[in-house]
């Protein structure tokens, strides 16, 4: 019971408001949109949906002058959903071999269940990612997030 | 929406900036007709190795419209390249 509505009680059991006052009172606070109260936190604010998925690699020892130093690639989520449904475009015994190529690896997936909600699923919990790679002579820092 | 324009930004070893605008708009009208011409080959490609063909022409389709917004940055230590797809 929030406190507003345990105040109006309180003044009808006093007898300060009649059950008709207090029942108008609390048809109003219903009608108010609810407030944050001091001892519970406030609902966090729905995640807005990410538009764009930012690829980053930045390398900070390049080994020559041919390597990149910094490659950034931004690409818009719809264009990836799109991507996905390239892969129940894979004619069937092309499908067969992948599948089976994944398979011996380790990978037990069926690329032709693959469907843009998966996408979806991934992108959910795909805030922030940072993956380092050491290589002999060059540190790669891979970034991959959504905006 | 088909990207209408791409904006390349190239610098060189020379420390030289160029400053590309490609108008995708006109390319798109000029591949038009080839396009028509070669839809009837692609959609006997599909039907060779069994794949829906008006469903790969959507998809492609799907691909071509959503490519507007993309970004490719790359950058070496002497020379850098960007592309943005309007």
């Amino acid at each position: 019971m929030n406190e507003d509505r345990r105040k109006i009680l309180e003044m009808l059991a006093q007898g300060k408001i009649t059950a008709d006052e207090a029942e108008r009172l609390i048809a109003a606070l219903e009608k108010e949109p609810a407030r944050p109260t001091s001892s519970g936190s406030p609902d966090p604010a729905p995640k807005a949906k990410p538009k764009y998925l930012r690829v980053l690699v930045e390398s900070h020892e390049p080994a020559n002058a041919d390597s990149p130093s910094l490659v950034n690639v931004r690409v818009p989520m719809q264009l990836l959903r799109a991507g996905v449904r390239l892969a129940s475009l894979i004619p069937p015994q092309a499908r067969d071999h992948v599948n089976g190529a994944l398979r011996e690896n380790g990978v037990p997936v069926d690329i032709s269940q693959i469907r843009p909600e998966n996408l979806e699923e991934i992108v959910d919990q795909l805030d922030d990612l940072t993956v380092d790679v050491d290589q002999k002579n060059d540190k790669v820092k891979v970034k991959v997030y959504c905006e | 929406m088909i990207p209408f324009a791409a904006e390349i930004h190239i610098r060189s070893r020379m420390q030289r900036h160029f400053n590309l605008w490609v108008p995708l708009a006109v390319l798109w009208i000029l591949l038009f007709p080839l396009v028509l011409l070669l839809l009837p080959i692609l959609m006997i490609g599909c039907l060779v190795v069994r794949i829906a063909p008006f469903r790969a022409i959507a998809t492609l389709w799907g691909i071509l419209t959503s490519m507007a917004d993309t970004e490719l940055a790359i950058e070496f230590t002497d020379r850098s390249f960007s592309m943005h797809l309007y």
